[in-house]
């Protein structure tokens, strides 16, 4: 097929906004998915995208359309909305001439609209503004195009207003698709170059490449050469998502598909790498991605030690299937051999938790998320360090330096004056305020990720009832007056409690944790001190009283196998802890020092 | 372990029979009972006695004859079961009958010492008014005194008390006052018990409905303390977590439970360790009674722990008594070296004091006594 007769398009939207759906509509309009094999969001085939209701990773899919007699090739690639997954929408962008912006009629432009648009415009990409959920009593489409217009500069008139549930409107907007976005460019007679946009592991097959062909084609058999990595392969299968892979004889000049080349682990290959033909390579390789940036760390120790190499095991496999996660070995004086994880954000951090815990039978301590630092040493290095425990002594170090994000919170004009106390709490400093409409308001922060990762989003939504929304984004390194908070339970430091804040609330901050932690450990045979060191400096100091009465009153023949299960239960508990010399430390202990309520 | 290699030594072979009948229910008590008037106490009596047939052959040493309430059953019937059990297994050292103060006659109290019953274990729980009251008992402090008196005139010289402290509205000076009104009847026995919150008890309910409020945990351990104190300051010996005897005056029945030794218990609710399994029988009166009525299997529950299991329910058993495990008597029973088996955990509560070995026996201390479960819970799994 001509590259006049293909058209690449993403969806993008705020979380929720219904892109998932929308893509059903689609599916079945264009007859690539019939009556009997629909369910909501067919796209969404990972076990947990079915269960949390969200798309996690992109999904692209190949349908054919004819319009005005002609026949068309689509590609569609569905997106994530969620903030974590941002990266994911970028690469998709690339893979595209076109985009469709999603919006929500009854909720309007939100956090993730904006941030996903500049995405868009960033990348050249031609938008077509669609208000989504017509049908809902709620929907405001008039107010919403407006908005659009407004923030985003999508003239309100062009834009399509559907329902993805019913699909009231989306055969329009297939027509659209055809008939305003442009078609990719006509490179055919080009040495081969096709882009990586993303990549998954089959236990059968090796690695499966999501790919587009920006220039000349690829085929079965050919050689092929991975530029950036500059490894080769030889391609054995390649074809198109029909939603299911359908093998074909080759991939065409702006087409998007899938290529198997033996490739055995995730880690062979870049997304964002270009593949080129081994024997007439291309001159330049493909602009491609940054790596997403990861947002937050946490270290897992096995509650037992000898399960170490399980939890190497068990994350070896999860690292398999997801190239945004990683763990590289740490130990820790306090808690033995672990791992120190990255994740792109909570959300990914709490999905990765939770297929660790479905798919191992492994206790686990975790301790509380930590963003990473940068310090300058006497000697004039740059460091990266991803946990508090890695700083070395003050004395060595010139200058600390945490991430700055830009953040972006819209939200209802009612909400404004708290959110703008809460942003002040956390040390976020105000750039710019710009009103959707008369109802509703962008406010632009410089602000610590540290302040805002965590359990800030939840706050917003308390304090708005829900309405507001969030999107940030890394800016840079930036030195800051931080204070290493250090915690010794029963006077030895449990290194991996150890957290970093801003000196000016550094010490009320460890009264707060000490109190907190004093409820999170249980009670013990003996008193267990707990204190507070800044800076070397006992601040503060709780103690944990010892229990002085814990025994059966009772224990006779006809007892005997109840109160050993009792006992056993006992035990149980005390195993799902860790110790720290004698002291046994739940894993609530670890997260309590995040927890910020009073 | 298997039926077959379960070696057990018939001599310290234990007999008990359930009473399930009380007059009325105290908000505290966890055990099987009904109200006797709601039943046949008679067919009852021919039950447990046919249930025993099944351990002709067995060589009881002891026999204790609790509840419930033995004493609330009609005399003629709570002899009838008495000289049954005499009669079928004479070599019976110890025989012991539960009474609550006030409920048998002097009459029934001679018969009974007649029929070879040598140990009574009276229910008296306190010398306080208001909290006899608030735990439901409808005996008096005087009744408790009239029993004791009367029993020790008839003849009887091993009596046991039980007494309960840490009642909520208790302090430490009525505690001290029930402990001393106990020791001035010269009893051979106490068992002193912590009040305890038992599920499914009128007394939880009223936990939760917040309209009692267990004693502060300091205060339960001072009454422990001083209950320790006290009896040893008059002659007793604490021999086990709770209980307390004049020397030669350890109650035989109970020890065999805490050796891990075989028993059989009968009637419903009773629990047995008998052939390496361990049964509870039915607790339902009627159903227990038409079961064996029709030669059936009153047993509802079995259980058949391994080898491990028994050497850690041993461990934790014996570590209840003062004399805590006797490491060659254990090893004997279990097969294991104790010291291998927990090496760890005996390490480190030695360390911590609250173990110690000496003359071959590994116990508690004085300091684990009160908070011996954070303890033996580490010796109940491997
Ligand atoms: N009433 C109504 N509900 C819709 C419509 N489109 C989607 N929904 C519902 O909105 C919810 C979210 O839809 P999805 O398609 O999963 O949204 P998404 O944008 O893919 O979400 P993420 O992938 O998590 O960002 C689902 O409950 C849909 O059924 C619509 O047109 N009308
Ligand atoms: S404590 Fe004794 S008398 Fe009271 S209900 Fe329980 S078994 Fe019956
Ligand atoms: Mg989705």
């Amino acid at each position: 097929m001509t590259t006049e007769h293909i058209r690449n398009f993403s969806i993008i939207a705020h979380i929720d906004h219904g892109k998932s759906t929308l893509a059903d509509r689609m599916l079945e309009l264009t007859g690539l998915i019939d009556e009997r094999d629909k369910k909501e969001q067919l796209l969404d085939n990972m076990e947990l995208e079915r269960e949390r209701g969200i798309t996690i990773k992109a999904s692209a899919v190949t349908m054919p359309y004819t319009y005005e007699g002609k026949e068309y090739m689509l590609n569609l690639i569905d997106t994530p909305g969620h903030v974590d997954f941002h990266y994911e929408v970028s690469r998709a962008l690339a893979a595209c001439e076109g985009a469709l912006l999603v919006v929500d009629a009854s909720q309007g432009v939100e956090a993730q609209t904006v941030a996903n648009a500049y995405l868009a415009m960033e990348t050249d990409t031609e938008l077509l503004g669609v208000i989504n959920k017509v049908d809902l009593a709620s929907a405001q489409p008039e107010r919403v195009a407006e908005e659009i217009e407004h923030i985003l500069g999508i003239r309100k008139n062009e834009c399509f207003k559907i329902s993805a549930k019913t699909g009231v409107g989306v055969a329009d907007l297939l027509d659209a698709i055809v008939a305003f976005l442009p078609p990719p460019e006509d490179n055919s007679d080009k040495p081969a170059a096709a882009l990586i946009f993303d990549s998954h592991c089959d236990d059968y097959r090796g690695v499966i490449c999501y790919v587009r062909v920006f220039a000349g084609e690829l085929k079965v058999k050919q050689k092929i050469k991975l530029m950036g990595v500059d490894r080769s392969y030889q391609i054995s299968e390649l074809g198109k998502f029909t939603p299911e892979m359908t093998p074909t004889d080759k991939l065409g000049t702006g087409e998007v598909g899938y290529v198997i080349a033996n490739i055995k682990q995730l880690a062979d290959v870049t997304i964002g790498d270009t593949i080129t033909d081994e024997n007439a390579p291309a001159a330049e390789p493909l602009v491609g991605y940054k790596p997403p940036m990861q947002m937050v760390f946490s270290d897992f120790y096995p509650g037992n030690n000898t399960d170490y190499p399980k939890l190497r095991i068990a994350f070896d496999k999860l690292a398999l299937n997801d190239s945004s996660f990683s763990f590289v070995p740490q130990s820790s004086p306090a808690l033995g051999f672990g791992f120190r994880c990255g994740f792109l954000g909570l959300l990914h951090m709490e999905i990765i938790q939770e297929r660790l815990e479905r798919e191992n039978d492994i206790d686990v301590i975790q301790t509380a998320p930590t963003v990473s630092y940068e310090i300058v040493t006497n000697d004039g290095k740059t460091k990266r360090i991803d946990s508090p425990s890695q700083l070395p002594d003050m004395a060595y170090v010139e200058e600390l330096r945490e991430p700055f994000v830009k953040l972006e919170i819209i939200t209802g004009k009612d909400s404004i004056g708290a959110i703008m106390k809460l942003a002040d709490d956390r040390r976020c400093k105000l750039l710019k305020t710009d009103y959707l409409s008369p109802a509703r308001v962008m406010l632009e922060y410089k602000a610590p990720l540290a302040e805002i990762v965590y359990d800030f989003y939840d706050l917003l939504k308390g304090i708005s009832r829900g309405y507001a929304t969030m999107d940030y984004e890394f800016t840079a390194f930036e030195k800051s007056n931080l204070v290493k908070i250090d915690i010794l339970v029963n006077k030895i430091k449990v290194d991996a409690l150890s957290l970093i804040v801003h000196r000016d609330n550094a010490a009320a901050k460890g009264r707060r944790i000490i109190i907190r932690l004093r409820r999170a450990i249980p009670r013990h045979q003996f008193e267990i001190p707990l204190q507070i060191a800044i800076g070397g400096k006992i601040i503060a100091r709780e103690t944990i009283k010892a229990f002085r009465k814990d025994v059966t009153a009772k224990l006779y023949g006809g007892d005997v196998t109840r109160k050993m299960k009792v006992l056993k239960r006992q035990k149980e508990g005390k195993k799902r802890m860790k110790s720290i010399g004698s002291v046994q430390i739940p894993q609530k202990a670890f997260m309590s020092i995040l927890d910020t309520s009073e | 372990m298997s039926g077959e290699d379960f070696q057990f030594d018939s001599g310290q072979m234990a007999l008990y029979v359930h009473i399930p009948f009380c007059t009325s229910k105290c908000c505290y008590c966890s055990f099987y009972s009904e109200p006797i008037i709601d039943h046949d106490s008679k067919a009852l009596v021919s039950a447990l006695i046919k249930e025993m047939e099944k351990y002709a052959d067995a060589d009881f040493r002891t026999a204790y004859i609790g509840g419930g309430s033995p004493s609330c059953l009609a005399s003629e019937q709570l002899l009838r079961l008495v000289e049954k059990i005499t009669h079928r297994f004479p070599d019976i050292a110890e025989f012991t009958v539960e009474a609550n103060p006030g409920q048998l006659t002097p009459d029934t109290l001679v018969q009974l010492l007649n029929a070879g019953v040598n140990r009574l274990s009276i229910g008296a729980q306190s010398f306080n008014t208001v909290e006899l009251e608030f735990l439901g008992r409808r005996h008096t402090v005087d009744a408790i005194n009239a029993t004791v008196s009367t029993a020790k005139n008839i003849g009887f010289k091993n009596i046991n008390l039980d007494l309960i402290f840490a009642v909520p509205g208790s302090n430490l000076d009525s505690w001290s006052k029930s402990l001393n009104a106990a020791i001035a009847l010269g009893v051979q026995h106490i068992s002193a018990y912590s009040l305890t919150f038992e599920q499914g008890t009128l007394l939880e309910k009223l936990l939760q409905l917040g309209e009692v409020e267990p004693l502060p945990e300091e205060l339960d351990r001072q009454m422990y303390e001083l209950a320790i104190d006290t009896l040893s300051a008059n002659g007793f010996t604490q021999y086990e977590i709770s209980n307390f005897s004049k020397s030669e005056f350890e109650c035989l029945h109970n020890l065999t439970y805490w050796a891990n030794h075989p028993y059989v218990g009968i009637g419903p609710a009773a629990g047995s360790f008998y052939d390496g399994h361990r049964t509870i029988n039915m607790a339902d009166i009627k159903k227990y009674i038409a079961a064996i009525q029709r030669d059936g299997d009153p047993v509802t529950q079995t259980e058949e722990p391994n080898e491990i299991e028994f050497a850690c329910e041993t461990a934790v058993l014996n570590l209840r008594r003062t004399q805590g495990i006797d490491m060659g008597e254990y090893e004997q029973l279990t097969g294991y070296d104790p010291l291998e088996l927990f090496a760890d955990t005996i390490d480190k509560y030695l360390k911590m004091k609250l173990l110690k070995i000496q003359s071959g026996k590994i116990c508690l201390t004085r300091d684990a006594l009160p908070i011996a479960d954070s303890i033996l819970c580490d010796f109940s799994v491997i």
